[in-house]
């Protein structure tokens, strides 16, 4: 697997032991995890950030009495549900002492001596779900040349591919579109900020609309084409012409709520996520674009194919073929 | 000259199309799906390009070509695709229908701009 296909997760560490911090940093760059320490007492405020998280990982000890530690991952599942809570116990342990509701909250238990309950969470929460690395490096591939396609005057940067469960919705503005064919059916999501991009097309004359005449509208015909050339590129690279799909017509309901920045597609699946960064360094301007594709209908990555001759005989985008 | 008809849903794509022929001297007129596509023709006899999307709300690219042929008659008004499809079986289609070309989203000017202004002259 080469560098830039190597998926990686956050995960969010309420813990505040410094002697076991390092065992537990050492075990997440092990496991392909990004642990990111709460340093801030309003772990709450964290939570309702924008932080695309896989997992919580909290201490038995992090508050002197262990009924504060239960009434604030009450809270955690109350706040962020989709996210497995896995408790490290201390010893002595009190933990079982507790009613099984409160048990119940925990997907999963270790100790510092004994990580192997975690490494299974991982597999069982977070990986769970194979995503063939020439699926993630294409997609980055394909994205990055549309982006800068799209923004010819902006330096398109991304991080590495990572893996979330929660459902947060970054940013005011999104997009979706559905992905079939006989080895997935789902959607790609894409989701921005309006004022970002506002911001570099009223100051950019090669997007057409640097006299200030951008407008959401503007934005969101953009963001449309964008989604339109990269779910396009997806098709031609990743799903052969003649596969139609698997026929099927079974849908599940997309619930949004604009109010809590929700978005659920009725799945449990880890979701594959990209973060792409698009830079006017001359006006200090930045467009963050998360992209999230969402396998909730149909996943079956033994089926997955790469077109090898779209990708040995590139389609020439942009070129006119002549009938 | 002729004029060029950029039928696309995208308005991103009619600006960004439409802006770069203009700016290179051709005349242009914009629809933003196959059911304004073949009003606009209609209405102008003097469009002697049209550049197109495939996959646009309320009539597509390939049907609103069809019905260019059968429904208006005009068999020699040319056409190109310009779409992220690229599928054989659809440019069969469009290849049946009369479609003269294919461009496979995004848009380039720079490289078909003589072939555009050859279809107009």
């Amino acid at each position: 697997m080469s560098d830039e296909s190597q998926l990686v997760c956050k995960v969010l560490v309420i813990d505040t032991s410094p002697e076991y911090f390092d065992q537990i940093k050492q075990f997440c760059d092990q496991n392909g995890l990004i642990g990111l320490r709460v340093l801030s007492p309003n772990i709450m405020a964290i939570l309702s950030s924008n932080v695309d998280l896989g997992a919580i990982l909290l201490a038995e000890d992090y508050y002197d009495s262990l009924d504060d530690v239960m009434v604030l991952a009450q809270q955690i599942n109350i706040a962020r549900p989709e996210l497995p809570i896995v408790l490290r116990r201390t010893l002595p342990s009190h933990f079982d002492s507790q009613p099984e509701q409160l048990r119940k909250l925990f997907c999963a238990t270790y100790t510092i001596d004994d990580m192997t309950p975690l490494r299974k969470v991982i597999d069982e929460y977070i990986f769970s779900i194979v995503y063939p690395n020439a699926l993630v490096r294409g997609i980055s591939e394909i994205s990055i040349s549309t982006l800068a396609s799209q923004f010819q005057h902006l330096t398109i940067s991304t991080e590495t591919p990572y893996i979330v469960r929660d459902r947060i919705i970054f940013g005011e503005l999104f997009s979706l579109i559905q992905l079939e064919s006989s080895w997935c059916r789902g959607y790609m999501m894409l989701q921005t900020e309006e004022g970002a991009i506002l911001d570099v097309l009223r100051t950019d004359d090669d997007l057409n609309v640097g006299d200030g005449s951008a407008t959401f509208r503007t934005v969101n015909s953009i963001l449309g084409e964008v989604t339109n050339v990269i779910w396009g590129a997806f098709k031609n690279r990743f799903i052969a012409n003649d596969d139609l799909g698997i026929r099927s017509t079974s849908q599940v309901p997309i619930v949004i709520n604009h109010q809590h920045k929700y978005i659920s597609f009725g799945s449990e699946n880890p979701q594959l996520c990209f973060k792409y960064t698009l830079s006017d360094e001359r006006n200090s301007h930045f467009i963050s674009i998360y992209q999230w594709f969402v396998f909730n209908l149909y996943w079956s990555p033994d089926d997955f194919k790469e077109i090898q001759t779209s990708v040995d005989d590139f389609i020439d985008l942009g070129e006119l073929e002549l009938f | 000259m002729g004029k060029i008809l950029i039928v696309d849903d995208s308005s991103t794509v009619r600006d960004e199309v439409g802006g770069f022929l203009k700016k290179n001297g051709l005349d242009v007129i914009t629809a933003v799906d196959g059911k304004d596509g073949l009003n606009k023709l209609k209405a102008n006899p003097g469009i002697t390009l049209v550049v197109s999307d495939v996959n646009m709300p309320n009539m597509d690219g390939l049907t609103m070509v069809e019905k260019i042929r059968s429904e208006l008659g005009n068999n020699t008004v040319n056409v190109i695709m310009l779409t992220t499809e690229s599928s054989p079986s659809m440019k069969e289609r469009g290849k049946a229908a009369g479609v003269k070309g294919w461009i496979v989203k995004p848009f380039k000017g720079e490289s078909v701009l003589a072939t555009f202004k050859k279809l107009t002259a």
